[in-house]
């Protein structure tokens, strides 16, 4: 069952892993750039962790895109068919989602995979200044988490209704208009401050999207 | 287990408006059982709640005598469904879809479905998506009958379809029906298919159940009287009088069901004489059903 369950999602998804399994390849690659030239002289310490900051946003980006859209491209077929199709196959609801659910996981292993080779090439091929050292598994496994998380929430998401989705939706475009319309206001109010300490603080569910994705540090 | 299908006392109501009240169904082990109505009775919909695909508010169905929806996991595997549209995904192939269809059936007859996609001339390489009404039909049903269930639940599986492609889709039921003794449940507003291939019929309209008997019974028990000289208030019938219309000065036609030859003897008691006695074919009864329910509905609610 898996083996055909996985097979519909990689058909289904399969342009999308292809091309994050190569930009999660490229960017440790390309952030380390500068260092990796023999040719020349290596960036200074404090120029290459810039260079590796600024490429580390990208990061949680990609985590966050594979994550929706594998999900979406695994429900949206059933979403298509109404869910008549998976409704009437004779297993227990949980197990067809629990199998969809698995198969889009198995195939975001691949572009976590590509992030953990072109992290460890890079840091292997790089020249680093003095001080400074490589940390392709803690960056690898950083990526790992973070898709996971962006895939659970879309997953979830994905798999109710248009009606559950805009409601979600609803409430959080809701809460950003009332901020506005308090700032406009001049209104003591503070909706979306203590929203994102909640969700992206240190405890929040998102908080793994957040903080310094180096591939090289101190 | 004498009924395949058993749904007792069911009301479902999904909103405001229709309404499945007071439903009670009986399909019998092995037999041909039609399902008609008009657009809107609730066909599709008793047929999404026998599958476990909606959940009523009240009643029982039990199907293969499991209770639905709670054994809904071990009841689909023995049930083969072609829905009224294609649900499929439209960017697999023939091949792809039956390879994920037989991963998930355990009685999967991989032999009738090779031989079944050569009988249908269907292209395995093929996308869903890209064939025609009529391949996409025969999809489905290579579908339902090769996972080797005891019941098949067709909703209008040869609607829209040309008679060529649906006297092979008939043919390939009949012959699957032949071999394995299995039930079937089809719903259709093409009577004369029905009439072909059923030996039970039910009659829906606006969720409620008008009929339920023998085909035989409906065939040769509905009938179109000539009458003369009755009078204008009738006590009660030893015949269903379906519709009295007035005709010539002499004599006026109704229509009946559940009549047999001796209940001629009922007229000259009420001092009128039966002058003919007409065959309605199914399509005629079934009409004459509705007509008659209907009215009966209005005046009851009058």
């Amino acid at each position: 069952m898996f083996r055909v369950m996985l097979y519909t999602q990689w058909k289904w998804s399969r342009l999308i892993i292809l091309l994050g399994t190569i930009a999660a390849f490229a960017l440790p690659i390309i952030s380390l750039q500068g260092a990796a030239r023999a040719d020349r002289n290596p960036l200074a310490a404090q120029d290459l962790l810039r260079a590796v900051q600024s490429w580390g946003t990208l990061y949680p980006v990609l985590a966050a895109a594979l994550g929706l859209l594998v999900a979406m491209a695994g429900w949206a077929p059933d979403h298509r068919g109404r869910h008549v199709h998976a409704l009437t196959l004779p297993l227990p609801r949980w197990r067809y989602v629990l199998l969809r659910c698995a198969g889009g996981a198995a195939l975001l292993a691949i572009p976590v995979a590509a992030v953990f080779a072109g992290a460890i090439l890079a840091t292997a091929t790089a020249t680093l200044p003095p001080g400074l050292q490589g940390y392709p598994l803690a960056l690898g496994t950083h990526f790992a988490l973070a898709t996971a998380v962006a895939y659970a929430v879309f997953f979830a998401v994905s798999a109710g209704t248009a009606r559950t989705a805009g409601i979600i939706l609803g409430v959080c475009g809701a809460a950003v208009v009332v901020q506005i319309v308090a700032g406009v206001a001049n209104l003591d109010l503070d909706i979306v401050g203590p929203l994102r300490m909640v969700v992206l603080g240190s405890a929040g569910p998102f908080a793994i999207f957040t903080g310094r994705w180096m591939l090289v540090d101190v | 287990m004498t009924n395949v299908i058993e749904i007792d006392s069911l009301h479902y109501r999904p909103g405001k408006g229709f309404a499945l009240k007071d439903l009670s169904i009986h399909v019998p082990a092995g037999a041909i059982y039609g399902f008609l109505g008009p657009n809107g009775s609730g066909k599709t919909t008793t047929i999404r709640l026998v599958l476990g695909l909606l959940r009523a508010q009240s009643g029982r169905i039990t199907v293969l005598g499991d209770a639905m929806p709670g054994d809904a996991p071990k009841i689909l595997a023995r049930v083969g469904y072609v829905p009224e549209q294609p649900h499929l995904d439209p960017t697999l192939t023939v091949d792809e879809i039956l390879r994920f269809q037989a991963a998930f059936y355990p009685t999967w007859d991989h032999e009738r479905a090779a031989q079944l996609l050569r009988q249908f001339q269907l292209d395995g390489e093929r996308l869903f998506g890209r064939l025609s009404k009529g391949q996409k039909a025969k999809v489905m049903i290579l579908l339902a009958l090769a996972q080797q269930g005891d019941l098949l639940v067709l909703d209008e599986p040869t609607d829209g379809l040309d008679p060529v492609v649906r006297r092979d889709i008939l043919a390939a039921l009949l012959d699957y029906v032949s071999q394995r003794g299995a039930a079937v449940f089809i719903s259709s507003h093409l009577v004369h298919e029905i009439e072909r291939i059923c030996d039970w019929i039910a009659v829906m309209d606006d969720g409620r159940l008008v009929t339920e008997v023998p085909m035989e019974q409906l065939k040769n028990g509905t009938k179109r009287l000539r009458v003369a000289g009755a009078p204008a208030t009738l006590g009660p019938t030893p015949f269903a009088l379906f519709a009295r219309e007035p005709g010539t000065v002499a004599a006026e036609t109704w229509v009946v069901g559940e009549w047999k030859p001796e209940m001629a003897g009922y007229f000259p008691g009420i001092g009128a004489s039966l002058q003919e006695v007409i065959d309605l074919d199914l399509e005629d009864g079934f009409v004459e059903l509705l007509r008659s329910f209907r009215v009966s509905r209005r005046e009851g609610s009058a």
